[in-house]
């Protein structure tokens, strides 16, 4: 087991740049999740890790060992690909006894050399030692498929795959499990049990993983802490919650969960926060920010309240608007409403009995100055 | 820095160079003294120049003496410049002939409602198994002097034969109907591939079929066409097989007074000037093809296949039908007179033999069982050295883009047999690497010649394998090295067990390596029915020839069978 420490890590494919300036600090036993749209370099982050890219500048350490240059197949890390990557012509017991043939290769004698060999080509030339059967047995049944040891990968479900590739990764007791979007082939269904099972192995084990995805609802659900990534920079590091309440800036705020996103003016600072001119109307925020004049305000659409007919704050700070479309969601209802030129997104938990309001409903809406971040 | 270089000299890296050395030494080596020789006039030894002081400045001398004179000659002396001429015009007009022959068929294939479709293709296969000397002879069985279809002929009132098989026009047939195939499907693809949307809105605009078939459909498919066309026009320049048997006296061919340069007169120069001609004319129409063709591959499994209407005009398709089914015949009914040849007494006074016998089968398996356990062991060698040189080559050049590789190792597209086998001859004569007249030299020879189509094979069935199974083993804990012989080797296995078949296969058809580089003992099948027929022991000749043919096919249809039944 080990930590993972990213320095300075610049990577370019033929002189256009991948990552830049690529610094992580992964603790021990962390569930980290690099996200961030497609070519925004987290999957090169990830495979300069395994070794599979090597880093145009900058240092990569596993534990304390110094591993930029250290070839793919010494790096003991323990890797997920987003295809699986099943050896197709071997069963799922050879998939998973691999990484222990490959070891048994290197340190054993002429002997065992061949015969581990044999047994690779060919199951009928060789067999499997004791110890490594024992072992592949125990986490074929950890990842509950010992009954399927004999199929081949195309035989089985794509969330039997998954775990296959799991149990293939886990068995060599990597410093640390690497991730590669591992969800995305799965149904929605499939997705989020296996995004369940996946988190309480990886607790269970108790392994330092890197897990890549482009689904914030993924990073956020499983991961200790999350780095976003855009244009092969790190944009934000944190734990799913800072992240969400506090983004550090409009892009993050809009790509983890939906945001409302607004132009403003400074106009004020009050003793309770300072009050921004929107377009819509003033709002006051508990953050004190900004020598700047112009900022941007970001609400997330479940901080408003909403009311229909009677402002719900006795002070001047409701703003008035109307309702546009309303959207039933299930747990709660979508409002957009109309406020001026702006179009505010409001969440609202949908109770039992209670009917939409429907659109051009004029309603009254605040803000708790907490959930109010600037820019 | 040093302890870097020792570590990247692994075992893949070794192996590299190696490949690099095989195609350095069997091949650039070669055709480069080649064409030194054919400015010197005498044979170089580049090889014996590196390690004797004594050939190295004999080697300067003859380098000093530098002239073209060999090429003048070319001009002078008539008979090279006359060979050049004619094979230029043999191929200009197989090139045309084949596609004046294939275009209806190919229309038929691909925009028709043709029956027997399935049977035709088969057919199709035929004069591809078929090594051209053994075509040519069984164009002789049917339209020689004393051939069947001329007394045919005769009996409906024609009075001596239809033409004369040992002339141009023999030649030009034989090569036309066994070379069309290859000039077929890519035309069904082009025909396929030009977009019916324009055609329909030819017609709707009021045009007749005809005339939207010559305004619109022929120029959609002709790069596809003008392609398949060079593409004749080199297998007909190098062809060797046709030449040798049909050419008269009279009629000089390159590729034939190549061969009679060397094998007969031993004529250094004159072989190295006709072999740097015919190498320079194949590259030529080589490069102009990849130009035709360049941006516009046709993507035959790729893309989603568009919604054709197919022509199914009653009187079109009948007539097409009867077209392809008489082209596809002739080949055919080629086959079939050897076939009926190895089962003759005699044969010859009228249509059909006087009577059957099975003698000729004893006779070559008890006379010539050595020339069949040749070509196994031959081809069996060429097999071994392919599949090794062929799995490493595109390893490295799908996996580690080793563009160098990929271009040396297609060198040999365009190197007619007759060529490499000159060049090879003329490297390898004298000490210290003598090896001229052994069965290495000849089992390199075709083991190089039939590289690229080998590459071909396993180069599309690694690309099938996605990278990430390879970075998979990589990751745990494999060297390049284990990753590919655990893991991308068995993956291969059935497209390298493909390729190497159709290896095995064509050495037990080539015909111009085997004539210049076989020793007597080591000479293979296709060597023996050629002299059977020198000696005039035509019977013997078609029964081994029909033993080849069996080969073939059987083994081609085991290659088909590995593709097509890929386990994964």
């Amino acid at each position: 087991m080990g930590s993972v420490r990213i320095e300075n890590l610049h990577k370019s494919f033929n002189g256009i740049a991948a990552l830049e300036d690529v610094s992580l600090d992964i603790r021990e036993g962390e569930f980290f999740a690099l996200l961030g749209p497609s070519g925004c370099g987290k999957t090169t982050t990830m495979r300069c890790v395994a070794g599979f890219e090597s880093p145009t500048s900058g240092k990569i350490f596993i534990g304390d060992r110094d591993v930029s240059n250290v070839p793919a197949n010494q790096r003991n890390c323990g890797m997920v690909f987003q295809s699986y990557a099943l050896f197709p012509h071997l069963n799922v017991f050879e998939n998973v006894a691999y990484s222990l043939q490959v070891r048994r290769f290197y340190q054993g004698g002429f002997g065992t050399k061949l015969a581990v060999l044999g047994n690779m080509l060919n199951r009928k030339l060789g067999r499997v030692d004791k110890e490594t059967e024992k072992k592949v047995r125990d986490a074929l049944d950890f990842v509950e498929l010992g009954h399927l040891a004999d199929r081949l990968p195309g035989q089985l479900s794509g969330g039997q795959q998954q775990r296959v590739a799991l149990a293939r990764a886990l068995i060599m007791e990597p410093a640390v499990l690497l991730m590669d979007e591992p969800l995305s082939n799965l149904d929605k269904k499939l997705r989020n049990s296996m995004r369940v099972t996946i988190r309480r192995i990886q607790q269970k084990v108790g392994i330092t993983t890197i897990f890549v995805t482009h689904d914030q609802e993924e990073a956020m659900g499983m991961a200790d802490r999350v780095a976003v990534m855009q244009g092969g920079k790190l944009v934000q590091v944190d734990t799913p919650t800072a992240l969400y309440s506090n983004p550090g800036s409009t892009f993050v705020a809009d790509f983890v969960g939906s945001s409302n996103i607004f132009k403003g003016k400074v106009k004020g600072t009050e003793a309770s926060g300072t009050v921004i001119q929107l377009e819509g109307g003033q709002l006051l925020t508990s953050a004190f920010s900004a020598k700047r004049e112009d900022v941007e305000v970001i609400i997330r659409p479940e901080s408003i309240r909403l009311a229909a007919g009677e402002p719900v704050d006795a002070g001047d700070k409701s703003i008035e608007g109307t309702i546009t479309m309303s959207t039933y969601l299930g747990p709660s209802i979508r409002y957009d409403v109309q406020v001026g030129n702006m179009q505010i997104e409001v969440d609202k938990t949908f109770e039992a009995g209670t009917p939409l309001l429907p659109p051009g409903t004029k309603v009254y809406l605040s803000i708790d100055p907490h959930l109010v971040v600037i820019l | 820095m040093k302890k870097r270089f020792l570590e990247s000299l692994s075992g893949f890296t070794v192996l590299k160079w190696f490949i690099y050395l095989f195609f350095f030494l069997f091949l650039l080596v070669p055709l480069f003294s080649i064409l030194l020789v054919s400015f010197t006039g005498q044979p170089i030894n580049l090889f014996g120049s590196l390690v004797s002081q004594k050939t190295l400045a004999k080697t300067i001398e003859k380098l000093s003496n530098v002239s073209l004179e060999a090429y003048s000659s070319l001009f002078e002396g008539k008979g090279y410049f006359d060979a050049l001429l004619n094979s230029l015009k043999l191929s200009t007009g197989v090139a045309l002939l084949v596609t004046i022959v294939v275009i209806p068929i190919a229309y038929a294939f691909a925009r028709t409602k043709m029956p027997f479709k399935g049977l035709f293709a088969t057919l199709c296969t035929i004069p591809l198994v078929v090594p051209t000397f053994i075509s040519s002879y069984a164009f002789m069985l049917m339209f020689g002097k004393t051939g069947w279809v001329n007394h045919i002929y005769q009996a409906l009132g024609g009075e001596g034969v239809l033409f004369d098989i040992q002339s141009m026009l023999g030649i030009v047939l034989v090569q036309v109907f066994y070379f069309f195939p290859y000039a077929l499907w890519p035309m069904v693809a082009a025909f396929k591939i030009s977009d019916l949307t324009l055609e329909e809105a030819s017609q709707n605009l009021g045009a007749h079929s005809w005339y939207t078939f010559m305004r619109v459909t022929l120029p959609l498919a002709m790069p596809g066409i003008v392609s398949s066309m060079l593409l004749i026009f080199t297998v007909s320049f190098s062809d060797f097989g046709t030449p040798i048997i049909l050419a008269p006296k009279d009629l000089n061919l390159i590729v034939v007074e190549a061969y009679r340069e060397m094998a007969g007169f031993f004529n250094w120069a004159g072989s190295a000037v006709l072999t740097v001609i015919m190498l320079l004319v194949a590259a030529f129409f080589f490069w102009l093809q990849r130009l035709v063709i360049k941006g516009k591959e046709y993507g035959t499994i790729s893309g989603k296949p568009t919604r054709q209407k197919m022509n199914d005009h009653k009187g079109v398709v009948s007539v097409l039908t009867t077209y392809s089914f008489l082209v596809v015949l002739i080949p055919v009914l080629g086959v079939a007179s050897i076939f009926l040849s190895s089962l003759a007494t005699t044969w010859g006074r009228h249509a059909l033999p006087d009577g059957y016998t099975l003698s000729h089968y004893l006779t070559i398996f008890s006379t010539s069982h050595k020339n069949i356990l040749n070509s196994l062991v031959l081809a069996g060698g060429a097999l071994v050295l392919s599949v090794v040189i062929a799995t490493f080559v595109s390893y490295f050049v799908v996996r580690r883009n080793s563009g160098g590789l990929d271009f040396i190792s297609s060198i040999p597209l365009i190197v007619p047999g007759i060529s490499l086998g000159i060049a090879l001859i003329q490297t390898f004569n004298t000490a210290p690497l003598k090896l001229t007249g052994t069965a290495i030299l000849l089992i390199i020879a075709y083991t190089i010649r039939r590289m690229p189509y080998m590459i071909r094979s396993t180069m599309s069935s690694m690309m099938a394998i996605r990278k990430d199974i390879e970075e998979a083993a990589v990751n745990m804990g494999a060297s390049n090295l284990l990753a590919a012989v655990t893991v991308i080797g068995p993956l291969m296995l059935p497209g390298i067990a493909a390729g190497a078949i159709l290896v095995f296969v064509t050495v037990i058809k080539e015909t111009s390596i085997s004539l210049l580089l076989a020793p007597t003992d080591w000479a293979p099948m296709s060597l023996a029915v050629f002299q059977n027929l020198l000696r005039g022991e035509y019977y013997t000749a078609s029964a081994m020839a029909i033993l080849i043919i069996a080969i073939v096919i059987v083994l081609q249809y085991l290659a088909k069978k590995l593709t097509k039944d890929q386990l994964y």
